[in-house]
């Protein structure tokens, strides 16, 4: 009997050792060790351009919801058995690459970078090639998104680069190496390129040459897109402070600590700066002071869950979407803040609005679509091909 | 959050990155450091389960003996069993229940290394929910993940290499020598088999992950050489069991037969002191398998007269 029962502890150890393994590392496998991506949607004569989870380029008339998708974009190397490590997908077997920033559009041209490390740019009309930057080989994998000025492409890379390209043919104009990797999307204001950079520090080039104006020094990597709004520069960190220097010479205006990373750019509505951040608050402070005008907590939100996607504001409205997939809108007016719409999945990607209709990409690859007035939840629009 | 996350992973990733911190932002140390730290902390379980294995090594002759004795009867090989495990003080049980008490906490360190590690933007993004509001955790993310001119969040070869090296090293000391075909074959199959899917699996995942496995079979083959050697590293296994080569057989302790027999190619050991005086020598290098030299055979008999 002894033996038995003996037996039976030692089988039942064995297979709960066996589950454990089994759901240990099929867990640590979907937590955040595979690249997806989260791009969000720009819109241009109608048609919602979008870099999908699939890996591609697509472009979806908003008039009937026909979708038009370019080739996928070009895969780097293999990351090994499981791609746990690459820019592929986890465990999947697939080969997308993953696309974080937002296609730009501009002179009829579309461009979209990948996480593999390549810059494409499409024609609108048809989606076909009109180049690839690097032509051979790949840079490091690229997160931030791209923008363009005076026909000048600028986009940061892992390799710690900001490139200037011909945004025509894709030439390589200049670059600046900053001292460590490049997550961040740049912003173009007054001829000068603000980049925040994995080194702490947040630069200020000049538009031309890519040279050096000057650099602040925060206390942590920075990865938000930089604001900049009359003359002021406002950049959060993950030193949990959001910062505000004079565009011209970067002197310290003021800063405001929150609970935790500022990931994404604040949004400055009605002389009101509102900033998410991953502690689950949204931030309304005086633009000029950094004085704080109101918080939005968990008095007023109803699931604290971290502003990791890019708000929008329309009207007087500003949108936020928490990552439990909650959306809000704060009326600027009353600041007034109204649960607008729960999804089932998380939502990290940048939000964006179009005639009246709110639209972000989710994990299950589809475009979800949320009327700003009434909250109504519109049917998505899937984004798998085939 | 959940309750594991909230009570082993956490602490474990702010430690994970207090100490890196400490190393002036170096990642590698910390991860070195911290699985020295852990196997430090459950030393006490990890020596009880070599020292289990060690002491189930040294009674394989006798298990042996009692199988080839109680071979039709499986209920009174199991008593058998049990009293021998019983007289010599061994918990065939507790080996298990020791690697299970340990496991959690490797699967939380790993579950660290790789949330700390935030090799991609999703990671870096989870990594945030982990943080305590220290303003030294928060101004050490992310994390470099250089190490001797590594990347760690990227797989690398020689550390891939070293996993699979290191873990068969440890597999091969920590191997119970056996006379027995399926036991043999079994022992051999998870020595080559452990090694080789860890080493693919450095291929595949961030080689932060690849390092702690180094460390974690370093340290394991220090312990294990302190407590019985290099084992069957160094030790000669028996080759070939086939039909047609002479095998080894015991009698009971209990039955004192001072006789040998070589008969139809089978050597029959039956006294403890030979027993005794054969482990002395090296248990395998004693008796020739596989048709052994002749002599030796003779001098071996001429000993135990």
């Amino acid at each position: 009997m002894k033996l038995k029962h003996l037996k039976i502890v030692g089988l039942i150890s064995l297979l709960i050792a066996a589950i454990l393994t089994l759901a240990i590392f099929g867990f640590s496998c979907v937590s955040g060790l595979s690249a997806v991506g989260w791009s969000g949607g720009t819109v241009s004569n109608g048609v919602l351009y979008v870099g999908s989870m699939e890996g591609r380029l697509a472009a979806i008339n908003l008039t009937d919801q026909s979708i038009l998708r370019a080739e996928p974009l070009k895969v780097a190397a293999q990351g090994g058995l499981f791609s746990c490590a690459s820019a592929l997908s986890c465990g999947g077997g697939t080969s997308r690459v993953p696309i974080y920033g937002t296609p730009v559009v501009s002179d009829n041209i579309v461009y979209v970078a990948g996480y593999s490390g390549k810059i494409y740019a499409y024609n609108t009309i048809n989606l076909a090639s009109r180049w690839i930057f690097p032509r051979d080989g790949y840079l490091s994998p690229i997160v931030g998104g791209l923008v363009i000025d005076q026909n000048k492409l600028y986009i940061g890379c892992a390799d710690g680069f900001v490139y200037c390209l011909d945004a025509t043919t894709g030439d390589l104009l200049s670059s600046y190496q900053t001292g460590d990797k490049i997550w961040g999307t740049p912003i173009v204001a007054d001829d000068t390129v603000y980049i925040g950079s994995f080194d702490k520090s947040l630069y200020a080039l000049n538009a031309g040459d890519l040279t050096l104006k000057w650099k602040y020094k925060t206390e942590s990597s920075i990865i938000a897109q930089p604001l900049v709004k009359d003359g002021i520069v406002y950049i959060g960190s993950f030193d949990k402070n959001l910062y505000a220097l004079n565009a011209a010479d970067k002197t310290l205006l003021w800063t405001f600590t929150g609970g935790n990373w500022f990931w994404t750019q604040p949004v400055i509505v009605n002389d009101m700066l509102y900033a998410g951040c991953l502690d689950g608050f949204i931030y309304v402070l005086n633009p000029n002071t950094g004085a704080t005008i109101k918080i939005f907590d968990n008095e007023e939100i109803s699931a604290i869950s971290a502003f990791a996607s890019q708000p929008t504001s329309v009207d007087n409205y500003v949108i936020f979407a928490s990552e439990v997939g909650i959306v809000y809108r704060i009326d600027t007016s009353t600041q007034e803040i109204k649960q607008l719409a729960v999804l089932t999945g998380s939502i990290t990607g940048p939000l964006m609005v179009y005639d009246g209709i709110i639209y972000f990409q989710t994990q299950d690859i589809a475009i979800q679509r949320i009327d700003v007035e009434t909250g109504a939840l519109l049917p998505s629009i899937s984004l798998i091909s085939g | 959050m959940n309750i594991w996350e909230l009570i082993i992973q956490q602490p474990l990733t702010n430690v994970l990155i207090v100490i890196s911190h400490a190393f002036g932002g170096n990642f590698g140390v910390s991860i070195v450091i911290l699985t020295i730290l852990v196997n430090l902390a459950l030393l006490p379980l990890t020596l009880s389960q070599i020292r289990s294995s060690k002491k189930m090594m040294e009674l394989q002759p006798k298990l042996a003996e009692l199988q080839k004795k109680f071979a039709k009867d499986r209920q009174k090989l199991a008593q058998e069993q049990m009293k021998l495990y019983k007289e010599s003080g061994v918990k065939p049980a507790g080996c298990a229940l020791t690697m299970i008490i340990q496991m959690p906490v490797w699967f939380a360190l790993y579950q660290s290394i790789m949330l700390a590690l935030a090799a991609v933007p999703e990671g870096l993004l989870n990594l945030s929910r982990f943080l305590y509001p220290w303003d030294v955790v928060f101004s050490s993310i992310p994390m470099s993940p250089y190490f001797l001119g590594m990347d760690l969040a990227t797989p690398n070869i020689v550390l891939a290499i070293l996993v699979g090296v290191a873990m068969w090293v440890q597999q091969k000391m920590s191997t119970m020598p056996t006379d027995d075909p399926r036991t043999s074959s079994q022992n051999s199959m998870m020595l080559w088999m452990m090694p080789l899917l860890f080493t693919f699996m450095s291929l595949s995942f961030p080689s932060g992950l690849a390092l702690y496995w180094v460390v974690n079979s370093i340290f394991r083959i220090v312990l294990q050489y302190r407590v019985t050697g290099w084992g069957t590293l160094l030790r000669r296994t028996p080759k070939d069991t086939g039909a047609t080569k002479k095998y080894l057989k015991f009698e009971s302790p209990e039955e004192k037969k001072m006789t040998i027999v070589d008969k139809d190619g089978q050597i029959v050991i039956t006294d403890k002191e030979s027993l005794k005086k054969s482990q002395k020598k090296g248990f395998f290098d004693k008796f020739k398998l596989g048709g052994g030299n002749k002599d030796d055979q003779e001098q071996d008999q001429d000993q135990d007269k």
